[in-house]
């Protein structure tokens, strides 16, 4: 009973900020259309045509990280609503105009693919409502209404200066909100969540912020000509993205394949090796490691018995045959081994490889032994003491694993484990 | 060559008395240079230079003349691989005549430049587009003809399969050029560089990431078959030679990408679900009872099991779950016959009985290429597809076949029977009996 209330509460905060976030994207936008339904709107085609852009780019959004999905389009678009200044737009966007256009033309594009069944996120859309509201106020007060484009350097090179300045609020703003989900959402430590946020800005961010400042310059000086000329190149850029990410989907679905081969040979119990890398993916973000070393870390969690496999058959049950730690580390180097032999997970193999050496005799003092291994030998532990079948209570799981620690478990991760389990983490 | 050569030279004279030399000229060439070095692929396995792109750009900057005459410096980023001094003349010289095919198409349709761009957009958009396609074929043409006197690779080849497929992307990036152009008159210059090359890395970064997921997914299956294999020491290399196999069965019928990499990851996954299968049983010498038989005629479904959740072409697991059925109804886990067993599972059961046979098992020694093609061929229209038979003995008969050979254990002399469960009742002598052939 206890324990289900925790589940809830714990379910409930992570919402919390979707929440917060949907609603103040709603209230920005309503806002944004109240002041535009009461000025009038300015530049009809360009509305239409930028509103069509949102909308249609929000629908062909698509996963390129494990956890959310993108709009390049959408994205690039509503940013280069924000900065258009020049001899073919006539009359700029004010800010409320901006904001209202990308609200409604971002309803419009998620309406359909909720019809459809597809997936969709009004909190990410949402935080693009948010960040492009902050570019549009940036935009216009680092932009005096005289700088237009009228083709000299010396309206064109500051006018470049503020839109990049526009990109980048933009871009920190989103960071700086997503950094505070994932904190929220994974437990992450903030600064970790933020440094990641902001490298994968740096790299995504970045160009669909400057596609935004081409497609701005270019309709600025040509008008509406410049639309096709930016989408056509960002519709391929955005085919070769859905290549990408289809590609890295295959390959993460294959390792999770591979080491569901120990439970079909009997080496493992059902769902033992994606129950062993859920935990140690919690500890991995408790103590905010890179994306990088996350994924390596999964894997290794998964593949850490796949070394079994080489070893003579298992006794009938599935119970581990492997009960002294002279034959799980050999099992260990042998796993380490066929990791290694792929060519392409050589870290991961390391990670195996050190995955059951006790801490005194390994980590505490060999620098080179990643902390990584000291995290799936906590998890391949408290796997085997709480996991399906076993049925320890995490506490008195928490207890035996409590003594070991020093000697067999990393004191840093076994706290990390402790924080994790205490926040209501359950396989 | 020397034709070619002698008339770039004389194209680039003829443009640099055609155009004043300024600062802007300078930028250009320097545009140019940065479109060569940065080479990427445009689809994958086709890499193509940006200075498609850039060379639009300054098209419309400019005017062809300078772009003909600018060309050349799209070559520079290439001095830093050595290469033989032909090559060294050849290259800039046919940049140097594309460059010119381009400009001349742009000229034709009348795409005005600089300043004037910003009046006529229509205009420009339209010329550009065919300066690109003018530029594209001059390229495709000037190759092609390069290609047809080394005579190395067919010209038909070349334009199916490198031309072809990036004509589209080309055309469409090259409206970035376009706007690289408007910026830079726009008041940007050079400066406008970088609004373009951001996206442009981006893409090429993308690209290149696809790559490496793949090539790391296909490492790692192959280290995973490696594991399984190591149940046996008599398959080794097994499930490699399969793919390999039915790879060139496949280039032969001319199946299209996706299929044929679809059918070379069926082969290699085929027996994958020998990991569930005791090794007890898999090495076991002697003749199997009916439980034992059973645990094997698992294997199929077993494979499907751990391949199922891996988003492939639904052919590959259908292909896994019924490589064991045969044509005439007898084989497992279905006993489907004919035409009803699925294209790939009737490939790979050729290709696989046809590896079985050429490897030594501990029973016995390796056949003969020759002899195990006779063994297919008698017994084609029982256990196979007659035409899939016909096509493969056609493939080894004018490909070879790379044997298993090398490092493989010798046959046990002790062991008197036994059975593989891939090993076949074909022929006469040796050999599993009927009931490793399926139900008798």
């Amino acid at each position: 009973m206890s324990q289900a209330k925790e589940f809830d509460a714990f379910e409930a905060r992570r919402l919390g900020s979707g929440v917060v976030l949907s609603v103040a994207g709603g209230a920005v936008g309503l806002v944004a259309l109240i002041i535009t339904a009461r000025q009038g709107v300015t530049g009809w085609p360009f509305v239409i045509v930028f509103g069509l852009l949102i909308a249609v780019g929000e629908m062909v959004q698509f996963r390129v990280d494990p956890s959310r999905n993108r709009a390049p389009i959408a994205t690039s678009a509503s940013l280069a609503y924000v900065m258009l200044r020049g001899p073919a737009v006539g009359v700029p966007p004010e800010v409320a105009q901006i904001v209202a256009v990308t609200g409604l033309a971002t309803l419009a594009g998620i309406f359909p693919r909720a019809i459809a069944g597809l997936p969709w996120d009004l909190v990410i859309s949402s935080r693009r409502v948010l960040s492009v509201a902050f570019a549009a106020v940036t935009f216009e007060l680092v932009t005096p209404d005289s700088l237009y484009w009228n083709g000299s350097w010396t309206h064109a090179v500051p006018l470049t200066g503020a839109m990049l300045l526009a990109v980048l609020s933009a871009g920190l703003t989103d960071a700086l909100v997503g950094a505070g989900q994932d904190t929220e959402r994974y437990n992450r430590p903030f600064p970790a969540a933020l440094r990641d946020e902001l490298a994968v800005m740096g790299r995504i961010g970045l160009a669909m912020g400057i596609s935004g400042m081409l497609l701005a310059a270019g309709t600025s000086l040509i008008g509406l000509w410049a639309v096709p000329l930016v989408v056509v190149p960002l519709l391929l850029t955005q085919f070769a993205f859905r290549r990408f990410a289809s590609a890295q989907r295959t390959y993460r679905t294959t390792v999770r394949s591979m080491a569901r081969s120990t439970e079909i040979a009997g080496f493992s119990s059902p769902g033992q090796n994606a129950r062993t890398a859920t935990l140690a993916v919690a500890i991995g973000n408790d103590l905010g490691l890179t994306p990088a070393r996350m994924e390596a870390l999964e894997y290794a969690a998964l593949l850490s018995g796949v070394g079994q496999l080489a070893l003579a058959d298992p006794s009938p049950g599935g119970a581990s045959l492997l009960r002294t730690r002279e034959e799980r580390q050999r099992a260990a180097e042998i796993g380490a081994s066929v990791i290694e032999r792929s060519g392409v997970l050589d870290h991961v193999a390391e990670i195996v490889r050190h995955s059951n050496d006790p801490y005194r005799h390994g980590r505490a003092s060999n620098a080179d032994i990643p902390l990584e291994s000291g995290i799936v030998n906590v998890a391949l532990a408290y796997e085997q003491l709480v996991g399906e079948g076993n049925g320890q209570s995490p506490a008195k799981a928490m207890e035996s694993i409590g003594l070991g620690i020093g000697a067999e478990y990393d004191p840093v991760v076994v706290e990390s484990l402790r924080r994790v389990i205490g926040r209501g983490f359950r396989f | 060559m020397a034709v070619v050569a002698v008339s770039a030279l004389a194209v680039l004279v003829v443009s640099l008395t055609q155009i004043t030399f300024s600062l802007t000229t300078l930028a250009l060439a320097l545009l140019m240079l940065l479109g060569g070095a940065l080479r990427f692929k445009v689809l994958p396995n086709h890499p193509a230079a940006l200075d498609s792109v850039a060379l639009v750009a300054v098209f419309v900057i400019a005017g062809p003349w300078t772009a003909v005459a600018v060309s050349v410096f799209g070559y520079v980023a290439q001095l830093r691989q050595p290469s033989p001094l032909v090559k060294r003349i050849f290259n800039p010289s046919y940049r140097v005549l594309a460059a010119g095919g381009g400009g001349a198409a742009y000229a034709l349709l009348g795409g005005p430049v600089g300043s004037e761009v910003l009046d006529d957009i229509p205009r420009t958009v339209v010329a550009a587009m065919a300066g690109t396609i003018g530029h594209q074929l001059a390229n495709a043409l000037l190759l092609s003809l390069i290609l047809w006197l080394e005579g190395q690779v067919r010209v038909v080849d070349f334009l199916k399969s490198v031309i072809g497929p990036t004509f589209l992307p080309m055309l469409g990036y090259s409206a970035l050029g376009v706007l690289l152009a408007v910026t830079w008159i726009g008041g940007l210059g050079i400066a406008s560089c970088l609004l373009v090359v951001g996206p442009l890395l981006v893409v090429r970064w993308a690209l290149s990431q696809y790559q490496a997921e793949r090539a790391a997914q296909a490492a790692t299956m192959r280290a995973f078959i490696q594991v399984i294999e190591t149940k046996d020491l008599y398959t080794r290399g097994h499930s490699e030679r399969v793919s390999a196999g039915v790879g060139m069965l496949g280039r032969q019928l001319g199946l299209p990408e996706d299929r044929q990499n679809a059918l070379e990851h069926a082969g290699l996954l085929h027996d994958v679900g020998k990991v569930g299968v005791p090794t007890s049983i898999i090495r076991k010498p002697g003749k199997l009872d009916d439980a034992e038989m059973d645990a094997i005629r698992l294997h199929p479904a077993r494979g499907v099991e751990l391949i199922g959740n891996i988003p492939f072409l639904e052919e590959v697991k259908s292909a896994v779950l019924h490589h064991h059925e045969k044509y005439d109804g007898t084989g497992y886990p279905a006993g489907l016959s004919g035409t009803h067993i699925p294209f790939f599972a009737r490939i790979i059961g050729i290709v696989d009985a046809f590896d079985c046979l050429t490897s030594t098992r501990s029973y016995r020694p390796a056949r003969s290429v020759d002899e195990t093609l006779a063994i297919l061929v008698q017994d084609k229209t029982t256990h196979f597809d007659p035409e899939l038979v016909d096509a493969f003995v056609q493939v080894i008969q004018t490909q070879g076949w790379s044997a298993a050979a090398a490092d493989q254990p010798a046959p046990d002399q002790s062991v008197q029977v036994s059975i593989d469960h891939d090993d076949l009742s074909l022929g006469t002598g040796g050999g599993a009996s009927g009931s490793a052939a399926g139900p008798a």
